[in-house]
């Protein structure tokens, strides 16, 4: 009935069907505009909705706009509604006749149905056009005061969306403060919800530019606030506890004891129908244990229930998004889960992605006790019609394998497989086959017998092949025929596509060459000279490393090629703990859907209005941008270690002058010197390798770089810091996620300093010596960047550091978060005096 | 926060589009997103949470209706698909139903819905009680009351009372001449029975339904008479929690209406009502399928509404099945069905045929999984027992109606 879906990109007149049928509507809106006629509304009404049912399905009404704003002085609700759907839709693109509207609005605005007024409020805020803010400040202002409450809602909603429009006239208008007064008195929990996301939202942008704001920020997790929100945490919707339960994560308790009331107050918010709510307060509970071990393995069990009953009661959507949670914590715990197997079995007709997250569920709960009955399950799985699964069943056989439960039996099973004689089959079990015998060497008399059986022409897989043939060379010793069956594969050389496989082949001959000499040493021949052939450039290498290492001394390829293995003892993991932690941290979030922590997939701008900017966990990843020395020095040092030392002097005295005259001061040219310096100094005096802050001092004196004088020694404050302060990692990111910015300011660094900090380690020990340890540190030069914290003398109070030094521009850019605010001034003179110091010391 | 919502049709069509925030979503996203499920093959084998070269997106299906929900932003997930599910269902409460021609004829009250239940992104209200007493069902009655009175507005003049009660699922003290709660325990099996005939899991997912049609402000109380059965709980809001923490008695006050009041989960039950063995015994390229169903432990009430479905194994050229009993189809997508109805009681319902196999193969490697259905009215297989339901301050005319339902779930049989 409808015409097909356009986008709405092209606004152009290029739909022959509506246009017509536009100007047709605009004609008869023309008519009714003026009329006051009896049963005119329910004319209008219909006109209205087949506008609204066009505007839907994608036709451009836009061109109507006046006709509509001249037919909306009506006091029928449902043509008003309409009214203000199509207003809002259009006022974006005709900000010049959304101006006529404003007047209709603003007058709803005013009028004596509640409902009327926050509907004409919402739309007026929802207008969305910049040179129309003045406009709604006004409305916004009454409305905010109004008596009922659904008005107030909506009021509170208009200032995030003016505030979207125009920052400035919704703090000049002091509407945060309106809110906050609201946020703390309103009777309604709905319009006290909406003020704390709104001003979540408000005081997050503000708090860069304002430390007002970042205070007030602040000042929502704290203490009186938070208990504030929980103490009435019943009275709210469900979708505000989830908003409440958000921002309680990011509070601190002071003690223990606190931290059990509050687990207490929300214990029953695990038992609450909406499954939002449940995975809020399971982040709470595990948030705020995740210091003390053993409650926060009771916390384990306690929320186990609740989960598995999520997992089996909602629609599939919403187990899917329970389950990635669950996965998580299977994943790092997985014997809380080890009784509860059954509920990882898969269903017949589960969509395959739920299939593939219990697979893995069920591969990390095997344990002793339950390993038969999971590998049973598992063995069902294999002879599923969805292949992609019975593949994955048998691989997730072959992990519990390699987790030393049951190998006997598990042998036995894969072994069954082999015989099943479907070709997927096959070739998963015989990749698995080989990882357990890198893994259990013991077992290779069973598994060589029965691979032994297959014949490699039913193998196609190139994984399985290249397993196959790894087989066949390791084993060679006792397989009859192996290297008949490597021979025929050389043979066919040509047809084999894949490079890893031929790989395989090369080092497979070989070392079947050094096991059955006479059977094999044509083939071994054959397979070189198409090796050495080959278009690949590994193959092509290593059948000519191979050709050569056997010219040149045939136990000397022996021991290259085949040396004694010792068994794997464990596979390495695919994902890093670390990321795995940072999903952690990040529990009921897409994160955790995605399995990667959010600042692989989020842009910056876009993450939640909360969060405060942490690169703890980039720093691994490494930091290098605009990062062009570290070549240049390798080169440097390469030429360094060719050069005698007088021509080192040489090459010296002559680029100095070079860089001299083009730059009067450059400071990462002056890191390269430093390198030298140390690899000089390290030659004449290897006790003192790593940072000889006097000899690069003499040499940047000695090149009249003209380094400016160094800053004046600050005098040391008051404050004391604790020499042996300890802080672990975890505890320190928590913290960083927490505290505001205390201090944020630029330092400049001596030259000196940039001199010596040719790697992160130099200036941790200098740090250290002034009582403030890192943490965490990373880059390369000319970027460094150091997490440190500190401990106030005798007081368990933090200063936690972010410092991100660039030598090329001599510049420290240091971030100070403090427990106690009021010293944290004190700290940062101490830290300034401190890394002034580096490198002349 | 949710950027934008779109309803699809099952082929695709935007029918609807609602953008919540000022970061306006393009309509192209559906375009994309429409594609990406084609190449997934069919909706269902996609995730609910996709993200897009531009957002993420949250999608959940109900009866051909794609609801699609689009954020830039990180945000708990389950609040997208809570809030899609929640929108769907109250969406069918109001229209009687989804499908896409109730959506396009009642457009308009579906932009009415979503414009209280969502602000800024954020969701509001989505208790249909309190929505209904906002915006009026297109419902028969209402549209008499509008001929009659002559009011055609379909919004009532009142806000509704609840938005400022303390009691926010419940609308203010409405009036019944007869007065009625009926407690519904409906129950569903989940068993996988494994090749060797071995019960491997077995468990109830049960809820309490209730429809309360009570004047004033009613506090009621319920209580079960082997509660300690339970394994894990979940609670509408009504619900107070100091009650069932002590001595295991529900007590609240109800919304008006239709409502899930609990739901509850029973693991380790020890024996299914039905038993199913299935045959398949194969050689020389033809498999023979045998299939027996009978009744294991009788729940004491009749069991109707048997079927047993399974998909054929992609490599079968033809089937000839047959029963001796109920109606057997093989549907186009290889999926055989078979509907008993009740077991007659002079013989024990079979199914049984031959398959042939694609020419190369011998036997059969993939083996099918019956699926099996049934229903038994007034009886809840856990087991689990309402003792009683008193009601504080009884109103002199009171009806108190009990039933009890279990049917299959997720009740599966390997071959």
């Amino acid at each position: 009935m409808a015409p097909p879906a356009q986008s709405q990109r092209s606004p152009s007149p290029s739909q022959p069907s509506g246009k017509s049928e536009v100007s047709d509507l605009k004609l008869q809106l023309r008519q009714l505009a003026g009329s006051r006629a009896p049963g005119v509304d329910d004319s209008k009404r219909e006109l209205f909705k087949k506008v609204i049912s066009y505007m839907t399905i994608g036709i451009d009404v836009s061109s109507l706009f006046g006709e509509m704003v001249m037919c909306s002085a009506t006091s029928d609700i449902v043509l008003k509604k309409m009214c203000y759907l199509y207003v809002g839709n259009y006022a974006k693109v005709n900000p010049d006749l959304a101006l006529l509207t404003i007047n209709f609005l603003q007058r709803d605005c005013r009028d004596e149905d509640p409902m009327i007024r926050g509907l004409a409020l919402r739309s007026l805020c929802s207008l969305r056009v910049a040179n129309l803010v003045e406009y709604l400040v006004g409305p916004l202002g009454s409305g905010l005061k109004d008596s009922n409450s659904y008005v107030r809602m909506v009021a509170v909603m208009g200032v995030l969306k003016l505030y979207h429009i125009s920052a400035s006239t919704c703090i000049d208008a002091d509407f945060p403060s309106i809110l906050k007064h609201l946020m703390l008195h309103d009777s309604d929990t709905q319009v006290v919800a909406n003020c704390l996301s709104a001003l979540q939202e408000i005081w997050s942008a503000e708090a860069s530019t304002s430390e007002e704001a970042s205070r007030e920020r602040e000042a929502l997790i704290s203490k009186p606030f938070i208990y504030y929100l929980l103490n009435r945490i019943k009275e709210f919707c469900e979708w505000a506890q989830c908003l409440v339960l958000e921002l309680v994560t990011k509070y601190v308790p002071s003690d223990s004891s606190e931290i059990f009331d509050i687990m207490n107050l929300l214990e029953d918010r695990l038992q609450h129908a909406n499954g939002a709510v449940v995975l809020a307060t399971i982040r709470v509970f595990l948030q705020l244990t995740l210091s003390m071990t053993d409650v926060h393995q009771q916390v384990y069990e306690r929320i186990k229930a609740p989960l598995l009953t999520l997992v089996s009661s909602g629609s599939p959507e919403q187990s899917y998004a329970v389950l990635s949670h669950l996965h998580l914590l299977v994943m790092r715990a997985p014997y809380v889960f080890s009784s509860d197997y059954k509920h990882f079995y898969c269903q017949y007709n589960e969509p395959s992605y739920v299939k593939r997250l219990k697979l893995e569920m069920l591969t990390a709960v095997a344990n002793e006790s339950n390993t038969y009955e999971i590998v049973t399950e598992l063995c069902e799985y294999a002879a599923n019609v969805d292949i992609p699964i019975a593949r994955e069943s048998i691989r997730a056989v072959g992990k519990i394998a390699l987790q030393q439960y049951d190998v006997n039996a598990i042998v036995d099973r894969l072994l069954q497989f082999l015989e099943m004689e479907k070709d997927y089959v096959t070739a998963e079990a015989l990749v698995l086959v080989k990882d357990l015998l890198r893994k259990y060497p013991q077992w290779s008399h069973d598994c060589i017998a029965v691979v032994g059986n297959i014949s490699s022409k039913n193998v196609q897989e190139p994984k399985a092949k290249a397993a196959l043939i790894w087989m066949l060379g390791e084993y060679s010793q006792d397989m009859q025929d192996a290297p008949y069956v490597l021979e025929s594969l050389v043979e066919n050389w040509d047809e084999e596509h894949s490079a890893e496989v031929r790989l395989h082949l090369l080092t497979a001959m070989m070392k079947c060459f050094f096991k059955r000499p006479p059977e094999t040493q044509s083939a071994l021949g054959a397979a070189l000279a198409a090796g050495i052939a080959d278009f690949h450039q590994d193959v092509h290498d290593r059948a000519l490393f191979y050709y050569r290492i056997l010219r040149y001394n045939v136990s000397v390829a022996e021991r290259v090629v085949n040396p004694p293995k010792q068994a794997v003892s464990v596979f390495a993991d695919t994902q890093s703990s670390e990321i795995k932690d940072r999903i952690f941290d990040e529990f009921n979030s897409l994160s955790v859907l995605y399995q990667k922590p959010s600042y692989m997939f989020t842009d910056k701008e876009h993450r939640g209005p909360l969060e405060f900017a942490d690169e703890l966990g980039n720093l691994s990843i490494g930091e290098a941008a605009n990062n062009v020395v570290p070549t240049q020095m390798v080169e440097e040092n390469d030429k360094d270690l060719l050069l005698t030392t007088s021509e080192k002097e040489e090459t010296k005295g002559s680029r100095n002058n070079g860089s001299a005259y083009s730059v009067p001061y450059d400071g990462s040219s002056t890191s390269v010197f430093a390198s030298q310096t140390q690899i000089e100094s390290a030659v004449s005096n290897p006790t003192l390798a790593g940072h000889s802050p006097q000899a690069s001092f003499a040499i940047d004196d000695l090149l009249g770089l003209g380094i400016p004088a160094a800053p004046a020694v600050l005098s040391p404050p008051q404050l004391k810091l604790n020499t042996k302060a300890a802080l672990d990692p975890s505890t320190f990111q928590q913290k960083w996620r927490q505290l505001p910015v205390a201090l944020s300011q630029e330092i400049s660094v001596s030259p000196q300093g940039v001199a010596a900090l040719t790697a992160p380690q130099a200036l941790l020990r200098h740090m250290q010596s002034h009582s403030i340890h890192c943490i965490a540190s990373g880059g390369q030069s000319p970027n460094f960047k150091f997490f440190f914290f500190a401990q106030k003398f005798e007081e368990s109070s933090n200063y936690l550091v972010e410092c991100v030094i660039n030598t090329s521009s001599a510049k420290a850019q240091v971030k100070i978060k403090a427990d106690d605010q009021n010293t944290s001034q004190d700290f940062s003179t101490l830290f300034e005096s401190a890394l002034s110091k580096f490198g002349t010391s | 926060m949710l950027q934008c919502i779109f309803l699809l049709s099952d082929s695709g069509e935007v029918m609807l589009e609602k953008q919540l925030t000022g970061h306006r979503v393009d309509r192209s996203i559906c375009d994309w997103f429409w594609d990406h499920v084609i190449s997934q093959g069919d909706s269902f084998k996609s995730q609910p949470v996709i993200a897009s070269p531009t957002h993420y997106l949250f999608q959940v299906v109900r009866e051909g209706i794609t609801f699609l929900a689009c954020t830039q932003v990180e945000m708990p997930p389950l609040m997208g698909i809570e809030f899609l599910c929640r929108v769907s269902d109250v969406l069918s409460d109001y229209l009687g139903g989804l499908n896409e021609d109730v959506i396009k004829d009642n457009f308009v009250i579906v932009y009415e819905l979503l414009d209280e239940m969502i602000d800024n992104g954020f969701p509001l209200t989505t208790e249909a009680n309190i929505l209904r007493e906002m915006i009026a069902p297109p419902n028969i009655v209402s549209k008499v009351l509008s001929v009659v009175t002559g009011n055609s507005s379909n919004v009532s003049d009142t806000l509704p009372g609840a938005t400022g009660s303390c009691i926010p699922w419940r609308a203010a003290e409405p009036k019944y001449a007869n007065n009625e709660v009926y407690v519904d325990l409906v129950e569903e099996m989940d068993a996988v029975i494994n090749r060797d005939g071995a019960l491997v899991k077995c468990e109830v997912y049960g809820e309490v339904q209730v429809n309360s049609h009570l004047s004033g402000l009613p506090d009621l109380t319920l209580s079960f008479a082997n509660p300690s059965i339970l394994d894990d709980v979940r609670f509408h809001p009504c619900v107070r929690f100091r009650p069932w923490e002590s001595h295991q008695v529900l007590s609240f006050v109800p919304p008006d209406g239709e409502f899930k009041l609990m739901s509850y989960r029973i693991k380790k039950l020890k024996s299914t009502p039905l038993y199913v063995k299935p045959q398949l015994t194969s050689d020389a390229g033809k498999c023979r399928v045998n299939v027996l169903v009978g009744i294991r432990n009788d729940p004491g009430k009749t069991i109707d509404s048997i079927t047993l479905e399974f998909q054929l194994p992609p490599c079968i050229l033809s089937a000839d099945l047959n029963s001796n009993h109920g109606t057997v189809n093989i549907l186009g997508n290889k999926i055989c069905s078979w509907t008993i109805g009740r077991i007659p009681k002079d013989k024990t319902p079979s199914l049984s045929g031959t398959l042939l196999l694609e020419t190369e193969l011998e036997r059969l490697h993939v083996f099918p999984t019956f699926r099996v259905g049934f229903r038994i009215m007034g009886v809840a297989l856990s087991g689990l027992q309402i003792d009683k339901l008193d009601l504080k301050t009884a109103p002199s005319r009171l009806y108190k109606g009990f039933r009890a339902l279990t049917r299959a779930g997720e009740f599966e049989v390997r071959s």
